[in-house]
């Protein structure tokens, strides 16, 4: 045998590259993981129409409804902030999630067009939209519809929070992200298909032009981002400044998103093609990133927190006393322990991401702590709700369980639709060969 | 205490990790557990053949973590409540918001020396001496271009001949004897 530094373990059979499967078709289930989705969603909807009949109960739907249309964009713009994000990184853990990261990009239509029903109630939720005017303003200060520091505060952010204003916003927002992930799924159809695939150049003229999108596609992002935030949950208080809002929402969507893509790939990884793809140091390092995620979510909504906590002062800290008094206590401390100390425990573990069946439970788990803390983040925003968390004679509250239940199940069957619409592994990238080697124990 | 004599082990040189790999597979299972692979660089199917995987440095990185969280938390209690107390805007003594931030520092600082430092112990570090540095073709190749395995003479299994006899059906380039 020849001296030097041959391959390791490159003589045992064990231990030779796979094979890339001959289908990259996703796998069938998925018609039958949608028939599922739409049934959840049919019943969800069902049980919350009952709600509709209740106390308050109209408006509790609306704002869950607000919560779930919240959550979809979560996963559709975060989705595409991600995708970009693995490509200007690169990196085998993005080519593993970047189909499912495109099939959420893809609902960004869907996910405009669930905000077209709040337009319409608006006037429900929001005190700009209920107060459009100065006049308006002034005559509902005068029947104490509204405290002086609302009526000051609504008059000085007319410019950006009136219902024209936000219409055009939000449009804007989604126009943009449409454009991005347009651009982004068209370009990854002719990446695969391009005649030189598999080749050097290919490889470095595809990659260079996906970088040179996605790497102002973050910056505009985290701008729209920034600006939807502010527009749909943030002015829920008109009172209320917090400049670390937008980074907070982008976090969370990493977070939230990160959960998705393992959770989709692990319960992929029980059929072809993903059955071959998924490697164990693959899962592990999405483990980790979400790990970050986790840590750094905690971070900014702690430092969030802590400043406005030391400066104590009257415009800023009601907006805590509301989260935190009346029995929102019990809701805010299960926030922190759901979103932050049990993923952020479970995630220390080693074998714990590299545990298929563990995974999905936490990941499961992580998606219910994000709708957990945009609860805590929008309902008490409302008179009847700030600092006083009460469920006996407002059995509407429960709407908050069924109707994100039936958006997000929604949302989801139109995800797998997608997810079906393409081969699950985009082919013209030097990682999948990457991806076919054995793996170590490390 | 008296110096330790005798064998040490059984050292096998080869030319190519493949090789040592294999050899490493086979003493595991012939049933030799007391062995070690030493190698220039490293590499991964040898700790794999081994069997292994698990070390306890997350363990004690964990605990270095909880004692620095523990300690900052109730320093500053302890400043802020008995040794110095302070009336800042009218709050809480122990106010523990103010209190997160170092103790989050502190945990990060132990857990972090604690890896480091456990990770150096668990690996018997430092050690001035190691009875494989006897063999001279050891302290030639070991770290530039040659993969070694010994089978140490602790193992129930191990005899000086019949150890040989298994180490010399593979391609070695030698097999000495180690002594401690």
């Amino acid at each position: 045998m020849s001296s030097g530094h041959e391959h390791n373990g490159g003589h045992h059979g064990d231990h030779g590259p796979r094979t890339l499967p001959a289908s990259l078709a996703a796998p069938e289930i998925l018609s039958a993981w949608r028939t599922r989705a739409l049934i959840v969603f049919a019943v969800a909807t069902v049980l919350s129409v009952f709600f509709a009949f209740t106390h308050e109960g109209k408006n509790h739907i609306l704002r869950a409804y607000l919560l779930g249309y919240m959550i979809c964009f979560t996963f559709a713009g975060g989705g595409l902030v991600l995708l970009m994000l693995q490509y200007v990184s690169g990196g085998k853990w993005g080519l593993l999630l970047r189909r499912p990261l495109e099939a959420m990009t893809r609902t960004i239509w869907l996910v405009g067009l669930m905000f077209v029903p709040i337009i319409f109630l608006w006037k429900h939720l929001y005190q700009w939209a209920a107060f459009p005017t100065a006049g308006a303003v002034a005559e509902a200060l005068e029947r104490h519809a509204v405290t002086l520091e609302q009526a000051m505060t609504l008059n000085a952010k007319r410019a950006m929070l009136n219902p024209t204003a936000v219409i055009i916003q939000t449009a804007i927002v989604f126009g943009i992200l449409w454009l991005f992930q347009y651009l982004l799924n068209k370009w990854s159809l002719e990446r695969d298909a391009d005649p030189a695939r598999g080749t050097e150049p290919s490889y470095d003229r595809w990659r260079i032009k996906f970088e040179n999108l996605s790497g102002p596609g973050i910056l505009i992002y985290v701008i729209l981002l920034t600006v939807g935030a502010i527009d749909w949950i943030k002015s829920l208080d008109i009172t209320w400044y917090s400049s670390i809002w937008g980074l907070q929402f982008l976090v969370a969507q990493g977070y939230a998103v990160l959960a998705l893509g393992i959770l989709t790939v692990i319960l992929l990884s029980r059929f072809e093609p993903m059955k071959t793809m998924l490697r164990a140091t693959e899962q592990h390092d999405l483990g980790k990133l979400a790990f970050a995620f986790v840590m750094l979510n905690i971070y900014l909504c702690f430092a969030e927190f802590l400043i406005i906590w030391s400066g104590n002062i009257p415009d800023e800290i009601p907006w805590y006393l509301n989260r935190i008094h009346g029995g929102w206590w019990v809701v805010c401390s299960a926030d922190f322990i759901c979103h932050w100390l049990i993923p952020f425990c479970l995630l220390l573990s080693r074998d714990l991401k590299r545990n298929k069946q563990k995974m999905i439970w936490l990941t499961c788990f992580m998606i219910f702590a994000r709708c957990l803390d945009m609860f805590w983040l929008i309902e008490p925003n409302f008179p009847d709700s700030a600092g006083n968390l009460h469920i006996a004679g407002n059995i509407g509250m429960l709407a908050y369980i069924t109707v994100p239940v039936a958006v997000l199940s929604f949302w989801a069957a139109y995800y797998m639709t997608q997810l079906q619409a393409r081969p699950l592994i985009s082919v013209n990238d030097p990682h999948v060969e990457e991806m076919l080697e054995p793996e170590h124990a490390h | 205490m008296p110096p330790r004599e005798g064998i040490y082990g059984l050292l096998a040189e080869f030319n190519t990790p493949s090789e040592l790999v294999h050899a490493t597979k086979e003493a595991h299972r012939a049933g030799y557990r007391r062995m070690e692979c030493y190698t220039p660089y490293p590499v991964e199917e040898a700790a794999e053949a081994l069997h292994f995987h698990k070390t306890r440095v997350p363990l004690v990185c964990l605990l270095g973590g909880l004692m620095g969280v523990t300690t900052a938390f109730l320093m500053e209690t302890w400043v802020n409540v008995w040794a110095y107390p302070l009336n800042i805007a009218g709050r809480p003594l122990e106010s523990w918001p103010a209190f997160i931030i170092p103790a989050y520092e502190w945990t990060i600082l132990f857990a972090g020396f604690s890896a480091c430092f456990g990770m150096i112990a668990l690996n018997g570090l430092p050690q001035l001496y190691h009875p494989v540095f006897n063999a001279p073709n050891f302290r030639n190749g070991a770290t530039t271009d040659k993969f070694f395995l010994c089978l140490e003479a602790t193992d129930p299994m191990f005899s000086p001949a019949e150890s040989r006899a298994f180490l010399e059906q593979f391609p070695a380039v030698s097999v000495v004897e180690v002594d401690h």
